[in-house]
């Protein structure tokens, strides 16, 4: 114990000083801070309380609201034709009634459905494979880093000729205008599994297949629902341009008519439909994440 | 360094064990660079022993060990376990990472049934056999939590439980306790201890801290790097049921002491063998 003390004295000698207490804070005086105060709210990834986090999300929707209804209101001419939130509703309160709506969501989404669902599966299938064996990715990754370059929407009129004008040009559309960014994305997903975690399986006696199905995938699942939530916005873009240049119905096909007859309300009504739906399937996909893979939750 | 008979004796009664043989691996770097990362390696680790591997980053001890494990190839020589050459990995070879290598979807106890699962093993066996591992590494409480939701320690009393449960012939341990502060490092070692103790399995240890490796091992190499060859191999005095005491004994510190020498002053330690 004793060189200790001794140490600890030798330090305090050379130290300076502590200020008596009472020293600062006197009359007339600040006492001295050191360091920058910082606001919660205005700190680079400053926590902020979960209450707070809700009054500003809801802040945000309501000034969004007031900016479309200012719109409506103030800087609408007869050349530049806003309707107001209350008109937007009552149009699509009459497109529900008529029928037209319900069946037009049937109609996109089971585009959406049937050309998402092909583009996440092949897409899913080329990523794991490219993230999972040097060989294919060396074989793929030119082939995707060329293709995805050519913008699907420059496919249309061939997918038109080639495929008439049914449902298939619609759903190929979806599909080509996927599938490389899901495969290029499940590609990073699936590489980005610590390599630890595949050599500790083989070294446990997992084969390559029982590694592929009991590691891979389990750590890469949150990541595909992930990527599969960031490329359906996409597969919505890809809709409305089919449906734009060839359809008889579809949400984006409604918009057109809607156009015709000068329904600006029809119009809007419909666009808030796509942002609901893109919002609702953005929620569910997310609750499927931490649903499947609670895990991963950040 | 004499020979201490310990060690020599179980190498004279029984040849098996893990025998490295002039072990090569070069790398190729850009387009016509080579890099030598291991140069001529011979290792013998006695069945029932504990070893230890010590060298300052860079010395391909590493490599060495994902050699054994099966996980690399080498470019030359060969590994072999009771005169069977390793050509891959397999559940015989137990092998214990850093970090990052328990499954964080799983819970602890399916961690460590993952191996009997690979191996087929029924339902009933299977539990009965991750029981007896969670009680032997003290883990029976946690069985139920995720990697996550354990601390860095607890999480490699997990990988070690795992790396046992098949019954490995050999337990290979990369760094193994490298990543965590130093109290929970000594609770750790003497946890391997004890585990070396219970299990009787054969350990090969990598690591960077001399002190462990004189604390744990009953023999050490002592690798050189650039290209990574062996300086020196070391047999310690040290019995089976050492405690934490011998860290205080004179020959202790002094071993340690000409270990670290050799690590950190290479050129002076070579005049000096020579």
């Amino acid at each position: 114990m004793a060189p200790v003390r001794t140490v600890a004295a030798g330090r305090a000698a050379m130290a300076p000083p502590l200020p008596e207490v009472g020293e600062v804070g006197e009359v007339g005086r600040r006492a001295p801070v050191r360091g920058q105060r910082q606001s919660a709210l205005l700190r680079l990834r400053g926590e902020i309380s979960p209450a707070l986090r809700l009054a500003l999300a809801g802040a945000g929707v309501i000034s969004l609201l007031g900016l479309w209804q200012l719109m409506a209101t103030v800087w609408a001419s007869e050349g530049f034709a806003v309707p107001t939130i209350g008109a937007t509703v009552a149009a699509l309160q009459e497109l529900w009634r008529s029928g037209d709506l319900s069946a037009d969501l049937s109609a996109s989404s089971q585009r959406i459905a049937i050309g998402y669902a092909a583009s996440f599966a092949i897409g899913a299938a080329i990523g794991v494979a490219v993230g999972s064996f040097r060989s294919v990715e060396a074989f793929v990754e030119p082939q995707l880093g060329f293709l995805r370059y050519i913008p699907a929407t420059a496919l249309t009129p061939l997918l038109l000729i080639w495929l008439g004008i049914d449902e298939a040009p619609k759903v190929a559309l979806i599909l080509l205008g996927t599938v490389f960014y899901n495969a290029l994305m499940v590609g990073d997903v699936v590489r980005s599994v610590p390599g630890p975690l595949i050599n500790a399986a083989y070294t446990l006696g997992a084969g390559r297949w029982t590694v592929l199905r009991r590691v891979v995938l389990p750590h890469s699942w949150p990541g595909m629902l992930d990527v599969a939530r960031i490329n359906l916005a996409a597969a919505w873009l890809m809709l409305v341009v089919a449906e734009l240049l060839a359809a008889n119905d579809g949400l984006a096909f409604r918009i057109i008519r809607a156009q015709r007859f000068r329904r600006i309300d029809r119009m809007f009504a419909l666009l808030l439909v796509f942002g609901l739906i893109g919002a609702a399937s953005d929620l569910f996909l997310r609750w499927m994440r931490n649903r499947t893979s609670p895990w991963s939750r950040p | 360094m004499d020979a201490q008979p310990d060690l020599a004796v179980v190498e004279a009664m029984n040849t098996t064990g893990l025998v490295v043989r002039n072990l090569v691996k070069t790398y190729r770097i850009g387009r016509r660079g080579t890099v030598t990362a291991l140069d001529g390696i011979d290792l013998d680790v006695p069945n029932g022993s504990l070893v230890s591997i010590v060298g300052v980053s860079g010395c391909g001890k590493s490599t060495l060990l994902a050699i054994a494990g099966g996980l690399e190839t080498a470019t030359s020589g060969t590994v072999e376990i009771d005169g069977a050459r390793i050509v891959g990995p397999g559940p015989d070879r137990g092998m214990v990472f850093q970090s990052y290598s328990l499954y964080p979807w799983k819970t602890v106890r399916e961690n460590v049934a993952f191996g009997l699962e690979c191996a087929g093993w029924p339902r009933a066996e299977r539990d009965d056999r991750v029981a007896e591992l969670l009680g032997v590494t003290g883990l029976s409480s946690f069985a139920s939590l995720l990697p996550r939701e354990l601390s860095g320690g607890m999480r490699q009393r997990v990988a070690i439980a795992r790396a046992l449960a098949p019954g490995p012939d050999v337990l290979l341990l990369d760094e193994p306790f490298g990543a965590l502060d130093a109290q929970t490092k000594r609770a750790m070692q003497e946890f391997l201890l004890s585990v070396w103790h219970r299990t009787a399995t054969t350990i090969l240890l990598v690591t960077h801290d001399v002190e462990e490796a004189v604390y744990l091992s009953q023999r050490v190499y002592v690798l050189a790097a650039r290209p990574g060859r062996v300086r020196s191999a070391i047999d310690l005095p040290f019995g089976r049921d050492r405690g934490p005491l011998v860290r205080r004994d004179p020959r202790f510190l002094d071993l340690r002491d000409e270990i670290e020498d050799l690590l950190t002053t290479p050129a002076l330690a070579e005049e000096v063998a020579s």
